[in-house]
């Protein structure tokens, strides 16, 4: 069903995120489908002894064995994954606290937002950069945080500043940044496993050749490509979903479309920031120049973010910012002080 | 035996169609009676602004006793509005009130040049944006929730579940509508 306002877009766009997540699972199956032909075809997994249809369909039998095994490894990568992230994330977090007497003025808007939702305030920080960008971190309850660039301050009015910290809270509702991180680990396991598989048929010195060899290395490599080509490009338009939720939730919590969209005609362009990939993701915006952006896009762009906050928000659009900010691209993320 | 499952499979689809239909409604009717709620808030937190305006306003335009006690009433009334159509009205009166104090206060330039006063005039002016803003978020959880029920084939049930009408958009009083549109206010200097 098509959507007709914010409601029915964040739900659309939610509905999208849940298939794309589900996705990830039947990727991996796929990949470790496609390995299993390629073993097989090596003569290193017994075969049917058949025609290729026969073994193709004996390597979907042996999933019943491999799959139980996959979830296991999975589960334990997973976990130290996870724990990992969460290091990562506490040593980027070397962005400058700000408590409510150095910017009462920023403080307020966030805790106000925070209320009307019955949310802990987040952790507000700030990057000492031109750029003008802001994100969301913390995967847990207690280490919530948003943090905003020095440009961003600088260029925003109040209205504009209060629709990105809404967006900003809005990822943190949702849980987002939890959801992106499963998402990249998600994708790690399956581009490891496929890569590592690749990079072994060259080195490898197959024992006991199988008939169908030539056919089921062929097909088994095609599936696993596609499966970690389909991996990232899932993750994503994930993130593009995401994305455009956060905008709606922004005018949810502030009731003001025109804000949420003149804020993004300013940070058009200016946003450059440096930073892992994973917090990348949680930028305001993350434009991509090159040919590439279409499908490898962490962000919609612009023009249809700001699109779909007029279609379904009743917002209007000042047109493209002709301001300057100072400086040129951002600094990195400082990793402690 | 196959009739029967293929049956049995589209009543199960036919449940969760018309249950999903029926959540939804529930969900945007809420989210439309939120929103025409979270306008009495702005209209509230004006409300709380006007006390503080008139005793400002007093300090150096006292003998505008006339206009001041407009607004006072005006306030008073909003307060104690109950029904949708005293709270419109009551609310139009307000701001026709509250024009004429800024109208007035144009005369008084050591009041124009109080900062209480061009706080006060900041935050009402600020207040106005919200309610706008508020206003037409209204319109657009109703248009949602009126696109929704008259869709297809929500259309089909949604009568049965109670949501049978539209809702009504925050509109202008015809007589309003008129005379806004008819001349563009005066301001003399």
């Amino acid at each position: 069903m098509a959507a007709v306002g914010l409601q029915t877009h964040i739900w659309a766009n939610n509905t999208r995120s849940i298939l794309l997540l589900a996705g990830f699972p039947v990727m991996l199956v796929g990949v470790i489908f496609g390995i299993q032909l390629i073993l097989m075809g090596f003569g290193f997994l017994p075969s049917s002894g058949g025609t290729l249809e026969q073994d193709i369909a004996y390597a979907g039998t042996m999933l019943a064995g491999t799959i139980p095994l996959a979830v296991v490894v999975a589960l334990i990568w997973f976990a130290i994954a996870w724990f990992g992230n969460q290091a990562i994330m506490d040593g980027l977090t070397g962005a400058r606290k700000v408590a409510r007497k150095d910017s009462p003025e920023l403080y307020n808007l966030l805790e106000n937002l925070a209320i009307s939702r019955g949310l802990k305030t987040p952790t507000l920080r700030i990057i000492d950069s031109d750029s003008l960008n802001a994100f969301a971190s913390g995967l847990r309850e207690g280490q919530y945080s948003v943090t905003v660039t020095r440009g961003l301050m600088d260029a925003l009015d109040r209205d504009e500043m209060e629709a990105v910290l809404a967006h900003e809270l809005t990822h943190v509702i949702n849980k987002d940044v939890r959801t992106m991180v499963i998402a990249s680990i998600f994708a790690g396991i399956i581009s490891v496993i496929a890569q590592l598989v690749v990079r072994g048929m060259f080195y490898v010195r197959p024992g006991g050749r199988n008939k169908n060899a030539g056919p089921l290395i062929l097909i088994g490599f095609a599936v696993a490509a596609v499966g970690y080509a389909l991996a990232i490009v899932i993750r994503l338009m994930l993130s593009r979903t995401r994305e455009f939720v956060a905008d709606a939730g922004s005018v949810e919590l502030t009731r003001n479309p025109d804000a949420m969209i003149s804020a993004l005609r300013k940070v058009s362009g200016r946003s450059k920031l440096e930073a892992p990939d994973d917090v990348q993701g949680m930028f305001l915006d993350n434009e991509r120049m090159g040919f590439t952006d279409a499908l490898f896009a962490t962000h919609p762009p612009i023009e249809k973010r700001i699109a779909a906050l007029i279609r379904f928000a009743g917002g209007r659009d000042p047109g493209p910012w002709e301001g300057e900010t100072l400086g040129g691209p951002g600094t990195s993320v400082p990793v402690s002080g | 035996m196959i009739t029967l499952i293929v049956i049995a499979v589209i009543v199960v689809v036919l449940i969760f169609v018309v249950m999903g239909a029926y959540n939804k409604l529930v969900a945007l009717d809420q989210k439309a009676d939120q929103s025409f709620a979270d306008i009495d808030v702005q209209l509230k937190q004006r409300n709380d602004l006007i006390p503080n305006l008139v005793e400002t306003v007093k300090g150096y335009a006292a003998h505008e006793q006339g206009t001041l006690n407009a607004v006072t009433q005006a306030r008073a009334a909003a307060a104690g509005a109950t029904t949708v159509d005293q709270k419109v009205q009551a609310d139009n009166m307000l701001t026709g009130a509250l024009g004429r104090l800024f109208a007035v206060a144009e005369a008084y330039p050591d009041l124009k040049a109080n900062t209480n006063f061009l706080e006060l005039q900041r935050e009402l002016s600020d207040i106005e944006n919200k309610l706008a803003a508020a206003r037409r978020f209204f319109n657009n959880a109703v248009a949602e929730f009126n696109a929704v029920r008259a869709q297809f084939p929500t259309v089909l049930f949604a009568g049965m579940f109670g949501f049978g009408t539209e809702k009504p958009f925050f509109a202008v009083d015809a007589t309003d509508r008129a005379a806004m549109t008819a001349a563009p206010p005066s301001v003399k200097f």
